[in-house]
Order: structure tokens, then C-alpha cells, then sequence
């Protein structure tokens, strides 16, 4: 019965408190028993706890009076913003939950956008009217000046004492439509997110549009062109729930010996082989990587155990991307593409945490369009391709459009470390009288160095920001090279912007110098663009290094004290005669000012 | 063989860059302390670890000690073992704790060498490492022993302390020669976890300076007739510390009282630090030293390494055939000019001598 089904999600900024208000649902609803419940019960990731985040998608089906509640939980990051649309458009409505402390956010206001370009329903919250600190009447002010919401349609609430679900639970019934959706049109069911299990294959999470799809069916994947057999379709608790079918407007979980997440996308529309629909649903697109890496073992031996760890997160995403590189001073390693930082700092921390590897990541780079002299053109993924300067024409790079919520107060900070990182201005406008919503344009591969933690530091963690890729522009890039004892290091080169390169040559040779520790000989430090040499430093030799006193027989100490010694070359790479640590790669991505 | 560490845990006050097992304010214990000592002693010398080679006393401040506590220490000694004239008996001394008539009760008792602990002879930085003399205390400290009739004396000093320039250490490193001591330990001071000067912003000179210092002393200690036997050890021929060279050669040697370190067959151990729990047990932790002596004998891989590292200290090195298994390693540090050989030792060259931390660490 469709008209009793209300499948919506919830938009909110990290820490607004989306898990602990779903946690509230679960637990109004009966869905999870009291003794069952333990804190943020959707983010399963040890990586999702931590970091407040919620990195997959997650659905889950609730019971509340005689309706059926699916809550999609979405992932809350920019990186993830195709995510979060295919989510949002497997919806009917939305909960724009919003911290009475802090206010409008910017990815909040970027998926709330999202929402309503989906034509969905928002429900205002308010949240956390505890604390002394909450501001509820501003807020709703800003809601009213952002959004156009009326007053009468705002919930407060406070997910952590139980306030306001009741009415949120009501309004959710009240005033989300229920799913439309032809029961007798051919099968289009939206695949919202998808997981590997490695006894089950691929469970993909879908959201039946039109039609149904029952167990037994052969199915068809319309974007990637797979054919598989429904072996299992079921509805979401905290667990599989198999059920016989599942109809238009229903939410739940396919099971069709998929061996791949790469094979069931997101986005993508599952439809019946027999009789298929004329057209999958809108809005699929393939996922394109834009931030690279180079990820390289410490130690050489390594490789292989890096390359099945990358695989085996591949299984479970699909955005991630990688491939067989050899680097002259890195050895063998792999090239990986990631959706933006984040992704890319998630995957290395799993790659440390998970499969115990000691990595070393080169600094991320964007793909740059190169327009070679011969009328060709190339792209480039990571800067030791980038053609000499003689073959090139010009070269192309990303841009984003660049949105800024912060505090009014620091509108000048935050004017001066965008347009330091080669920001151009467009637009500043008052959400209240105390908050900004200010928008730029900027290349991405200044918004993937240290720009978020710039950002963070000038405004004292206050900003909040949101981009899009708005296409690629031409600049002036060259490829700054960095030289280690003469010996030039692929894995240090950079793309920088020809204005800019001075400054950044000389900060990257001090800070390397700072961080690769001192030899038994003196090591030049330089940068160089072509054939110039345009910064250098020298790392002076180390010239003593002496263990005194051996007291009483203390033998134990003196080989600690070694040990300790010994185990700090190990963490290092080295490359020719240097022993470089895993921060001389971090030095390129965090220059600091 | 064995030597016999015997450790005194008691200082009048600690200075500010020591982090060895030793404590001011407990001389009320001193009593109790020694009696633990004899037991276990006692229980060690009728096991067959004897005859001893070497008996050395070290703290701490082991002239804390009245002379009946070394009366009835080394009284124990001599009924078990052969007498002590025909061994090294070493105590470690701080000027401003015995005086002449007490020197001369030690001496009398059959200690044979004294360590004294001068550590500079400048006021200021005196006052700085926090000791409890003055030069001038420290300098007839030394008279006052040669006269009590010590004729092997060892004077410790330290280098590159805060704010030390290359001429004071020029001049304290005089005056010591001038006193002509049979042996000389010059220290580059390190600064260890815990201490005061860990805690403090120390003006320390630098890395430049400390290598002109430590050069400095080789040099002249050379040219005033002392042999360089060790990274920082000097001593006029004969005199070298001969329960020292056993830690360096890795030899056997029994470790007693509070935090002290034995290494017996390739085994090593040591006691707990405190010294109310070693009295509270009477110098009992006798029990697991002779599960310890039971059993195997066969020289650990971790033995053989620290075999190499230890025995490299000495600058006359080592014999070749230690290296094996690390021939490798031999080969690449003879390379880098770090090492060489001498005939049929292995030993590190002037420059491995500074970087000396670079080649141990190979084997450790």
C-alpha cells in the first residue's frame, strides 16, 4: 500500500546530531529494542564513529502507527554529493535538521538545494534547544531568509532528550507525500548505494519507482549493462528482512550475484530482462575520480600485499580507482583516483588501520588538460607526465565554484586566504546579521592542498564550505621538480601556478629540510622548474652521534635507545642515499604560509 | 669469571641531569640497605660463580656509606672469595663525602681504586648540574686520596654543559691534568628523560662545539701520555678500568641491590629500583636469580649483537670472527669509511668514533 509508505532522509552538518535523532526514530518506533541500542546504530564503519561522518548510505525500515517509515541515511560529505542526490531522489521528503548553536551550514544548504531540486518536502528541525548556548529564533530566522520556511513549519526539537520526535514523527506522515509509482509499468528500481558482503556478493540498496521485482526475476543493470537473476529482495532492519517481492514506492535490498560494486552503480536502474522499461531513470552518471595519488609502499616487498588491500576496497568502492605505477624513486606503486580528499584520506587510514600497511602518499594532484603544440591534447593525472614545456600550448585545469558560510567577522580572513590560494571573488551575501554566505571561484587543486584547514584555522573552525565543478580553464602551470642530493624525485613534482612557483619552491625546500633528517653528508635540497634552479637549501651533515656512559651494566637502555634510533630510518624511504620521511610527501600537500 | 656490581642508591642531593637509581633523603635506610645487600650477596657467593675478577661500587654516592658498611660487605667478600689485593676494587666517590681519616679506613679495607666524580671544576656550571662541592673541595678531595694511599684514581668529567665554552672546557680539562690522575672518563653530557635539565630550556652548545670538545680532550690526553681506550675513556698504560672492559667485551657480571644489572651466559636481569621493596625482601631476589643460573648456556642471537655494538666502544674493536652473520653490514660500514680493519679486528675509524651510534645501530 503505497499510500502508507513515507521514505525520507535526513540533511544535516557533521555534529547537527542526524545519528543521534535517527537513533531517537529507531527507538520511538520499537525498531531497535532499548537493550539492542547503542549510540550513532547506523554508522557501522569504526571510521564513521570516529569521525562523526557518515561515509555509506544506509537504509532502514521503520514501523510507526500503521504507516512504514524508510529512513535513508545519507553520506554527509562534499566528496560525496552524487551520492547524497541519488539518495535524496530516492525520496519523497527531507528532515533539514539544523544545530540551534551554530545555524545554516554550507553542504547543508548545498543538499538542501539538492532536495528541492528533487522535488522533495523539507521539514525544518531545529535541534538541540537544550543547550543554554541555542539560538532558536535566529535560526529560524535564517531559515526564513535562506529557504523561505515559515515559522509555523519549524519543529524544535532536542534528538538528544527525546523532544520534538513525537511531532517530527507526526509531520513526517502529515506532510510528505507518499511515493506515486505505477504498480503494473515495467520494473525501474534506483540503485541508491550498494555494499559487498563477502559471503553474499553485492547487496545493492534500491528504491522501487515503478513496477516490482520479485525473487527469481532476471534483471537488467540499464547504465552498466549487466543481466543478473534477483536472487533475494528483501527490506532493511539492522538486517536483511527477505521478503517475496518488492513493489513502486517500497524501499529494500537486492541480492543478484553481483560480484562487483563496479557492476551495480549508483544511480544506476535495475529493470526486468523480460519486459523492460523504454528508458532508465534520470540523473545516472558513471563516476569520474578527481583528485590523484600515488600510494607507495615503505618497504618494496610490500607491493603486493598494497595492491590486494586497494582491491579488496575497491570491492566496496566503486568511486575508488587505481592502477600499476612505477615511480623512479618510489619503486613500484599504485595510482589511485578518489571523489576528493576525504575519500583519499579515508582509503589511506583504512590501507594503515584495516590492512596494517605502511604507506606513503604523494602529494594529491587534480587531472590537467594539456594542449600539446602538435594540436593533440592529453590528460594528466599526475605531474612527472606532464610534457616538457617545449610540447605544450597550454594547459587546462578544474574549477570549482567555491561556497562559504562563516561568521561575518571574518569575511576579511576569509577573502584573503581564498584569493592567496588564487580564489577569484564573485559574491557576498547577509543570512542574518551576523552570518555571510560568500562564493568564489577557485581551481580544485588549490581547494585539495591545505585550503579546508586554512580555512578551519582563520575562522577559528566557524566556515563551513560547499563547491561544484563548474569545467576547466586555461592557466599558466608548470611542473616544479624537486631535487634531493641532485637526483631529481618524481614522486616530489609538483604543478604549480607559474606566479606562484617562487614562493612555493622556497617553502617546500625549508620545509624539507626540516623534515628529512640530517646524513653523514651534506644534502642539497633544491626545486627547479625545467632547468632552473629556482630555490635551494642544504641539510648539514650530522657530524656526532655518541652514546655515553654505559651505567652499572645497563645494556638493556643503551640498545633501546638504539632501537629507537634504528626504528625511526625504517618509517623512511629511501631514495638514492637519503632516508626520506613519509612527511617530506605530506611537505608538498601542507606548505602552511 | 665474574665482576661484581654493587650498587648504592643514596646521594646527599640528586644533581640536575641524573636519572640513575638514586635518592636523596633516604640515608635512614642506609643500615637496612646494607644488610639486604650482604644476603643476597651472601646467597650469590655460594653458588659457583667465583672466583671474582672485579668489584666495583657504584651509585649513586657509594662513599655514602660509612667505612663499617664496607668493612662488613667486603668482609663477607674475602671469606668466600681469593684476596682482594689480587683484584680491581673499585668504588665510586663525590668530593665532600669521606674525609681524609675515612679515605684511609677504605683504603685499608682493600678498596684499590677510586672513582671520583668532579664532573668540572668551574663555579658556575658547578652550580648548574646542581653538584654539592666546590672545585676547590673536589681538587682536596683528590689530594686528600692519594695521600690516604689510593695510587689508581679515576677522575670523571662532563662536556658541553649549558652554556660551556670550548676554552672553560680547555681549562677544566687542564686542571684534571694537572692533577695527574691515572685515568680519566670525559662525558658528553646527555640529556635524559625526567631530569630537571629534560624539563628546563638549556643553552647547550653546539653539535659544532661538542665535536671540537670531544676532539679537544682525544687530543690532549693523548699528548699527556694517556691511552683513548674507549669512546670516553683515557687511562696511563695499566690503569685501564678492568671491570669496565667486561661490560665492553660482554663478559659475565652479577649486579646486586636496587636496580642493579647482571648479564650471566648470555642472560641479562636486573632488580627493581626501589630500595624500600629490596630491604623489604632482604635483598631476596634470589629465588628467580637461580632459575636464571639453570638454565641454558647457549649465546643468544641478541648476545652475539650486543657483543659487536658493546665491544666496538673499546677502540682497539673487536676480533672479525664476532661479525658473523653480519658480514654484510661489516662490509658497508668499512665502505662508508665508518669502520676498519686491523689486522684481524674490526674497530671504528676517527670519524666512526663520532658517528658511533650510526654504526651500532646496524646490529642492534
Amino acid at each position: 500500500m503505497p499510500e502508507k509508505i513515507r521514505n525520507f532522509s535526513i540533511i544535516a552538518h557533521i555534529d547537527h546530531g542526524k545519528s543521534t535523532l535517527a537513533d531517537r526514530m529507531l527507538e520511538y518506533t520499537g525498531t531497535v529494542e532499548k537493550r539492542e541500542m547503542r549510540e550513532q546504530i547506523l554508522d557501522t564503519m569504526e571510521l564513521e564513529r570516529e569521525r562523526g561522518i557518515t561515509i555509506k548510505a544506509q537504509a532502514i525500515r521503520m514501523q510507526y502507527k500503521d504507516h512504514i517509515l524508510n529512513l535513508i541515511d545519507t553520506p554527509g560529505h562534499v566528496d560525496f554529493s552524487y551520492e547524497v542526490s541519488r539518495s535524496l531522489a530516492a525520496c519523497e521528503g527531507a528532515l533539514l535538521l539544523i544545530d540551534a548553536t551554530q545555524g545554516i551550514e554550507a553542504q547543508t544548504l548545498a543538499n538542501a538545494h539538492l532536495a528541492k531540486q528533487n522535488d522533495l518536502v523539507i521539514i525544518p528541525v531545529i535541534n538541540k534547544i537544550d543547550l543554554p548556548a541555542a539560538e532558536p529564533e535566529r535560526i529560524a530566522e535564517e531559515l526564513k531568509n535562506v529557504f523561505g520556511m515559515e515559522e509555523k513549519d519549524i519543529i524544535l526539537a532536542s534528538a538528544k532528550e527525546g523532544t520534538g520526535v513525537d511531532e517530527i514523527l507526526e509531520s513526517i506522515i502529515k506532510r510528505i507525500p507518499p511515493p506515486e509509482g505505477k504498480m503494473d509499468s515495467p520494473l525501474q528500481a534506483l540503485i541508491f548505494d550498494s555494499h559487498y558482503d563477502p559471503f553474499r556478493g553485492v547487496i545493492a540498496y534500491i528504491r522501487v519507482v515503478n513496477g516490482k521485482i520479485r525473487s527469481g526475476m532476471n534483471i537488467h543493470l540499464m547504465g552498466t549493462k549487466g543481466n543478473f537473476e534477483a536472487q533475494e529482495v528483501g527490506t532493511l532492519r539492522l538486517g536483511l528482512i527477505p521478503r517475496e517481492k518488492l513493489s513502486a514506492g517500497e524501499v529494500g535490498y537486492l541480492i543478484a550475484g553481483i560480484k562487483d560494486v563496479k557492476e551495480c552503480r549508483v544511480g544506476d536502474t535495475v529493470t526486468d530482462t523480460d519486459t523492460p522499461a523504454p528508458h532508465p531513470l534520470p540523473g545516472y552518471r558513471p563516476i569520474k575520480p578527481m583528485v590523484f595519488c600515488g600510494f607507495y609502499p615503505l618497504a618494496g616487498e610490500e607491493y603486493e600485499n598494497l595492491k590486494d588491500a586497494v582491491s579488496k576496497l575497491q570491492l566496496n568502492d566503486a568511486a575508488l580507482y587505481f592502477e600499476p605505477e612505477t615511480s623512479a624513486a618510489l619503486g613500484y606503486g599504485l595510482r589511485c583516483g578518489f571523489l576528493g580528499l576525504l575519500h583519499l584520506e579515508i582509503v589511506q587510514e583504512r590501507l594503515e588501520r584495516e590492512f596494517k600497511l605502511n604507506i606513503i602518499a604523494t602529494a594529491p594532484n587534480v587531472i590537467y588538460k594539456v594542449n600539446l603544440t602538435n594540436k593533440r591534447s592529453l590528460s594528466v593525472d599526475n605531474p612527472t607526465k606532464m610534457p616538457a614545456a617545449a610540447e605544450i600550448d597550454s594547459v587546462e585545469e578544474p574549477y570549482l565554484k567555491l561556497t562559504i558560510f562563516t561568521p561575518a567577522d571574518y569575511v576579511g580572513a576569509v577573502m584573503s586566504v581564498t584569493t592567496d590560494k588564487r580564489g577569484n571573488f564573485l559574491n557576498i551575501e547577509y543570512l542574518d546579521p551576523k552570518r555571510v554566505m560568500m562564493t568564489f571561484e577557485i581551481p580544485l587543486s588549490e581547494v585539495i592542498s591545505e585550503y579546508h584547514d586554512q580555512l578551519k584555522s582563520v575562522t577559528r573552525g566557524y566556515a563551513s564550505m560547499d563547491y561544484e565543478l563548474i569545467g576547466y580553464r586555461k592557466s599558466d602551470l608548470v611542473k616544479m621538480d624537486i631535487l634531493l642530493n641532485q637526483e631529481p624525485v618524481d614522486a616530489l613534482s609538483t604543478i604549480v601556478h607559474r606566479d606562484y612557483a617562487y614562493p612555493r619552491g622556497k617553502r617546500l625546500v625549508e620545509r624539507l629540510k626540516e623534515v628529512i633528517p640530517r646524513h653523514q653528508f651534506v644534502i642539497p635540497v633544491q626545486a627547479s622548474i625545467g632547468a632552473k634552479v629556482i630555490a635551494r637549501e642544504n641539510i648539514s651533515a650530522i657530524k656526532k652521534n655518541v652514546l655515553q656512559k654505559c651505567y652499572g651494566g645497563d645494556v638493556t637502555r643503551k640498545r633501546k635507545l638504539l632501537e629507537k634510533q634504528k626504528a625511526g630510518k625504517k618509517r623512511m624511504k629511501r631514495i638514492g642515499k637519503v632516508d626520506v620521511p613519509q612527511e617530506a610527501f605530506l611537505a608538498v600537500l601542507r606548505l602552511g604560509k | 669469571m665474574t665482576s661484581l656490581y654493587i650498587h648504592i642508591p643514596f646521594c646527599k642531593r640528586k644533581c640536575n641531569y641524573c636519572d640513575f637509581v638514586s635518592y636523596a633523603g633516604k640515608e635512614t635506610l642506609i643500615d637496612q640497605y646494607v644488610d639486604a645487600l650482604i644476603n643476597e650477596l651472601h646467597h650469590l657467593l655460594t653458588t659457583n660463580y667465583l672466583p671474582l675478577s672485579t668489584v666495583y661500587f657504584g651509585g649513586g654516592t657509594p662513599t655514602m656509606l660509612e667505612s663499617r658498611h664496607f668493612a662488613k660487605i667486603l668482609g663477607l667478600l674475602t671469606t668466600h672469595n681469593s684476596p682482594l689485593s689480587t683484584i680491581e676494587v673499585s668504588v665510586e666517590a663525590n668530593p665532600g663525602t669521606a674525609d681524609k681519616a675515612k679515605l684511609k679506613e677504605l683504603r685499608k679495607l682493600g678498596i684499590n681504586r677510586l672513582s671520583i666524580g668532579i664532573q668540572s671544576f668551574n663555579k658556575r656550571h658547578l652550580r648548574t648540574l646542581g653538584r654539592i662541592h666546590t672545585s676547590s673541595e673536589a681538587i682536596r678531595f683528590y689530594h686528600d686520596a692519594r695521600s690516604a694511599g689510593f695510587d689508581n684514581i679515576n677522575l670523571d668529567l662532563i662536556f658541553a654543559l649549558p652554556g660551556q665554552t670550548l676554552d672553560e672546557w680547555k681549562k677544566d680539562l687542564e686542571t684534571a691534568i694537572d692533577l695527574m690522575p691515572n685515568h680519566l672518563s670525559a662525558y658528553n653530557l646527555q640529556i635524559e628523560e625526567g631530569t630537571p635539565f629534560h624539563l628546563q630550556k638549556l643553552n647547550l652548545p653546539s653539535e659544532d662545539i661538542e665535536l671540537k670538545m670531544y676532539e679537544y680532550a682525544i687530543e690532549t690526553l693523548m699528548a699527556s701520555g694517556y691511552k683513548h681506550y674507549e669512546i670516553s675513556n683515557f687511562a696511563k698504560p695499566g690503569f685501564e678500568c678492568k671491570h669496565n672492559i667486561n661490560y665492553w667485551k660482554n663478559g659475565n657480571y652479577l649486579g646486586i641491590g636496587a636496580g642493579a644489572h647482571s648479564h650471566v651466559s648470555g642472560k641479562r636481569w636486573a632488580n627493581p629500583d626501589s630500595v624500600e621493596s629490596y630491604i623489604g625482601c632482604g635483598g631476596g631476589y634470589v629465588s628467580n636469580i637461580d632459575n636464571r643460573f639453570s638454565t641454558n648456556d647457549t649465546v643468544t642471537e641478541n648476545d652475539k649483537r650486543e657483543s659487536i655494538f658493546m665491544g666496538l666502544r673499546l677502540l682497539k674493536g673487536l676480533s672479525v670472527d664476532n661479525f658473523q652473520g653480519f658480514e654484510k653490514e661489516l662490509a658497508e660500514l668499512i665502505e662508508s669509511g665508518l669502520l676498519m680493519r686491523e689486522n684481524s679486528h674490526a674497530k671504528l675509524t676517527r670519524k666512526g668514533l663520532y658517528l658511533a651510534n650510526e654504526v651500532f645501530e646496524k646490529f642492534v
